[in-house]
């Protein structure tokens, strides 16, 4: 009788946005103004991170440059549903996305070319050790560098147009779970550690903005999706029993994460010279995601030589309403939120992702030092509701590979930012 | 106009409003947890648990301190003592002996994939032989609440010294039981019934799996045993005594759970071996239409041993598609030699049975009285068959599972008249034989060995097997008297060990 139905179901790689967007677990914080102002940007020309939010908008933005840093400090809470031998607070551990743009073009003139880097998504989460979903995942580590170069064009001074060519530059994973196989004289299980860099990709962004006065702007962009393949992770065992070696002797996978794309339209309304209003909706296209598929190499993972765990993403739509008001020279105050819906059914919610609809409250401000240099501060926080799912629900479901219980998540994201206008 | 935020006005503000932040950012959300558990109507004082080797909580073929610790009773009580349960005392080997009655361990897989296990012979408890050479363990007279006595019947349930050496005689297990022996004072007469109806005058609660060996030696030996404990037990004789036991477990007002018992046809020792054998077959070109002779019923001289020729497309495959016949986990070491010249299988039978080594005349003489050449193919030719104790076909599960079935209804008759809890593991084992348990994201199957349910012997369960038995007697428990006893996480619980 072979040991040949040990499956290793694969775990999951963090889900990542190619933008700013719903769910998974990024947190869009591309341009302190605009994470102060609800994460909206579509609409709006404030400064250079419309290369991200809407390169056609880029086009009536001013040059200069700016980068700003966050700290995303999440808390994320679980509840078993049978068993619980208490709450489990993760080791919750902080990541710090950043991005920096620059802008080039002639002051008032028709078009603009950038460089952008940012980092849409980064998460760290660590589990308790021996903790109900542990056969699930115990750790993961997720980052990713993104940079683009844009081009935009004002065909008139109230239409324009631009594109970015993105590029997925760095990424990495360092994905963990146990395995429920024992050695004898051993109290922990086999533990599997898969780790991985992504393939360069790439991708583009396409915007338009229409401007029919100072007091209002409409745009519309689109971000392409890009997979984030990694060809030849390796996998790293502890714990295996020397008897099941020809059972676990994989040494190398492979998985590819689709990470969706996005439309976006916004609105930016100037009702005063002094107040701004800015709206956004984006849909992002999680349906691409239905499922997790590792390919082993050099061996089989329980047996197996590919592993499979449904996902099922679903679209998700994201709405986002902020408004800044300058307050003299120097001082911009800026408030926004957004609502923000899940990409992961009921029944589907897997420890790396965590997910759940969101509301989101934000905060900011600039502080103009004079006409050329500012810093910018952004305070965002998240709220995701209360999420359960039943054992019942897994089984029916077929995502028995993940655990049961509630999750409860927040997460709290200081960000500053330095600009500087040329 | 004049600049109300100015920086300096502004920084008190912007301090306080940090703080804010800073305290939002650092609050973790609390998440409400599973109500105190309580005990409803029921009351958790004292509880034992009656019943036999699962409840004993035998692993690999016999009973050991890990067992022990892991017992299903035993997990029940650490949640019952969340809702005034008091403590449970089982009859635990020292660290010394901790290896108890000796055990199978994994020692490896052949180069095909097939087990090798070995027995753990170190450390002990057994503390001589008695007067037929049977083995004797430490005793254990301290009081206990685990009356699990691995091997009893309710057909054995009144039988005197039960577990008295004195007098010397024959033993087996009919009417001497070693594990019984060892929770029994030196020297007394009492029978497991008389043991339990003192102990229960003092329950508060009780759990009873009792009747599994009713049926149970009749199927582990094939069908073909002739001793008297391996007879399933007549169906008027179980009702009574279950009845009997019940109205003494009862007698004090104690609530409790009654087992109904598991098919033996759905255990790994049953479906492990032909799955095994019939991919082999396969892999070595052997058609499903090739010959398999078997003997079914008693094997003994004089008895009729009938010979049934069936094809090897009749034995059960690994996934129960297709095929019925059964072969137990004891044939394992003869199904590579179908269709060779060989005695083996034989050979070993008449040393089971005489103690003595097969050779000479008697064993000459031995095979004659069966038909057996064997020279001839075996498994193949009507005169070398496959032997009867190895192999339960259509007819004789069909008796043990009428008997289960006649079994289970007297149980669950008896608990209903007597308003306790009933958990139908009869029901619970069926589903697991056919789709897992599942347990915080692992599959746990019936499957030997890499199921992580049952132990190596292929009948008892894993730690984590009993964790989940455990698991579905708390919600039974919880829906009969209206407490809310946590389950356990079974994951903390291990599942088998690998070399």
């Amino acid at each position: 009788m072979q040991v040949k139905s040990l499956l290793f179901a694969g775990g999951a790689l963090l889900v990542a946005s190619s933008g700013a967007l719903a769910s998974g677990f990024q947190v869009g914080l591309t341009g302190a103004k605009n994470v102060g102002m609800g994460g909206t940007g579509t609409g709006l020309y404030l400064d250079q991170a419309s290369q991200f939010f809407n390169p056609g908008a880029f086009a009536f933005a001013p040059t200069g440059f700016q980068v700003g840093g966050n700290l995303a400090i999440p808390r994320i809470s679980f509840r078993p549903a049978g068993g619980d031998q208490g709450q489990r607070d993760l080791q919750n551990t902080n990541v710090v996305p950043f991005s920096g743009f620059i802008g080039f073009g002639p002051k008032e003139g028709k078009w603009r070319l950038g460089l952008g880097v940012y980092t849409p998504f980064g998460s760290e989460l660590h589990y308790a050790q021996g903790w109900e979903g542990r056969y699930s995942l115990t750790d993961i580590n997720l980052r990713s560098v993104f940079a683009q170069a844009t081009a935009a064009y004002a065909i008139t001074p109230q239409l324009a147009v631009g594109a970015g060519l993105v590029m997925l530059a760095y990424g990495d994973v360092d994905l963990q779970r146990d395995v429920p196989v024992q050695a004898q004289g051993s109290t922990a299980p086999l533990h599997a550690q898969l780790t991985g860099k992504a393939d360069r990709k790439f991708g583009y962004n396409l915007g338009l903005m229409f401007k029919p006065s100072d007091k209002l702007s409409v745009g519309l962009s689109y971000r392409s999706a890009i997979d984030a393949h990694v060809s030849s992770g390796d996998i790293t065992l502890t714990n295996r029993p020397a008897a099941l070696a020809s059972s676990f002797s994989a040494t190398k996978f492979d998985v590819t994460l689709p990470l969706p794309d996005v439309y976006s339209v916004g609105l930016g309304v100037r009702p005063t010279e002094k107040l701004l209003i800015a709206f956004d909706a984006n849909l992002v296209g999680w349906s691409c995601y239905q499922s997790l598929d590792f390919a082993y190499t050099n061996g089989v993972l329980g047996g197996q030589a590919a592993s499979s765990s449904k996902r099922q993403y679903q679209d998700a739509l994201a709405f986002r309403l902020g408004g800044q008001y300058q307050f003299g020279e120097h001082f911009t105050l800026r408030a926004g939120t957004f609502y923000d819906f899940s990409a992961v059914r009921d029944g589907f919610v897997t420890p790396e992702t965590p997910d759940a609809d969101r509301i989101g409250i934000t905060a900011g401000f600039t502080y103009a030092i004079n006409s050329r240099f500012g810093i910018d501060g952004s305070f965002l926080f998240e709220d995701f509701r209360k999420r359960s799912q039943s054992q019942d629900d897994l089984i029916s479901n077929g995502t028995a590979d993940r655990v049961a219980g509630t999750y409860k998540t927040t997460i709290a994201v200081p960000g500053v930012q330095l600009y500087v206008k040329f | 106009m004049t600049n109300f935020f100015s920086f300096n006005t502004a920084r008190p503000v912007l301090a306080l409003l940090g703080l804010g932040l800073a305290g939002l950012a650092g609050c973790q959300s609390n998440l409400d947890g599973p109500a105190t558990p309580t005990a409803g109507t029921a009351d958790f004082k004292r509880y034992i648990a009656v019943g036999n080797s699962l409840t004993a909580g035998i692993e690999d073929g016999g009973l050991y301190l890990e067992g022990q610790q892991n017992s299903y009773p035993n997990i029940l009580a650490g949640q019952f003592a969340q809702a005034g349960g008091g403590q449970f005392r089982q009859p635990l080997f020292t660290t010394a002996q901790a290896n108890g009655a000796g055990y199978l361990r994994l020692a490896g897989f052949t180069a095909t994939g097939s087990p090798i296990t070995q027995n753990v012979t170190t450390n002990l408890a057994i503390r001589g032989l008695n007067s037929s050479g049977g083995v004797l363990y430490t005793k254990y007279l301290d009081p206990i609440d685990n009356l699990g006595v691995p091997s009893i019947r309710l057909a054995d349930m009144h039988t005197a010294n039960l577990g008295n050496i004195q007098p010397a005689r024959a033993y087996n297990l009919v009417n001497f039981l070693p594990y019984f022996e060892r929770i029994t004072p030196d020297g007394s007469s009492q029978s497991y019934f008389q043991r339990i109806k003192a102990e229960a005058a003092t329950a508060t609660f009780f759990t009873m799996w009792l009747g599994n060996n009713d049926v149970f030696g009749y199927a582990v030996t094939g069908g073909a045993s002739t001793t008297a404990d391996n007879m399933i037990t007549r169906t008027d004789t179980f009702n009574l005594k279950a009845v009997r036991m019940l109205n003494a477990l009862t007698a004090s007002g104690a609530k409790g759970v009654v087992s109904s018992i598991p098919d033996v046809t759905g255990l790994p020792f049953f479906t492990t071996v032909g799955g095994a054998a019939r991919t082999a077959l396969a892999a070595a070109k052997v058609p499903d239409a090739a010959p398999f002779v078997y003997t079914t019923g008693i094997l003994a001289p004089g008895q009729a041993n009938t010979r049934v020729a069936a094809t090897i497309g009749n034995i059960r495959n690994a996934s129960g598609s297709t095929g019925t016949l059964l072969l137990t986990l004891t044939a394992s070491p003869y199904v590579g030699l179908y269709g060779q010249p060989t005695g083996k299988c034989w050979r070993d039978l008449y040393t089971l049975a005489s103690g003595a080594p097969a050779k000479g005349a008697v064993f000459g003489g031995f095979l004659t009285a069966l038909g057996v050449d064997t020279t001839k193919a075996f498994a193949q030719s009507s005169q070398n068959p496959f032997p009867s104790p190895f192999i339960l076909d259509g007819t004789e599960q069909a008796a043990a599972i009428t008997a289960t079935t006649a079994f289970n209804n007297s149980l669950m008759a008896a608990a209903n008249s007597k308003g306790l809890a009933f958990f139908d593991a009869n029901a619970y084992f069926r589903s697991i034989a056919a789709s897992g348990a599942v347990s915080n994201g692992v599959n746990n199957t019936s499957n030997y060995i890499s199921g992580n349910l049952f132990s190596l012997d292929g009948v008892h369960p894993t730690p984590r097997g009993y964790a989940l038995v455990a698991n579905e007697i708390i919600k039974v428990i919880n829906a009969k008297y209206g407490s809310t006893i946590q389950q356990v996480n079974a994951n903390n619980y291990r599942g088998v060990l690998f070399p």
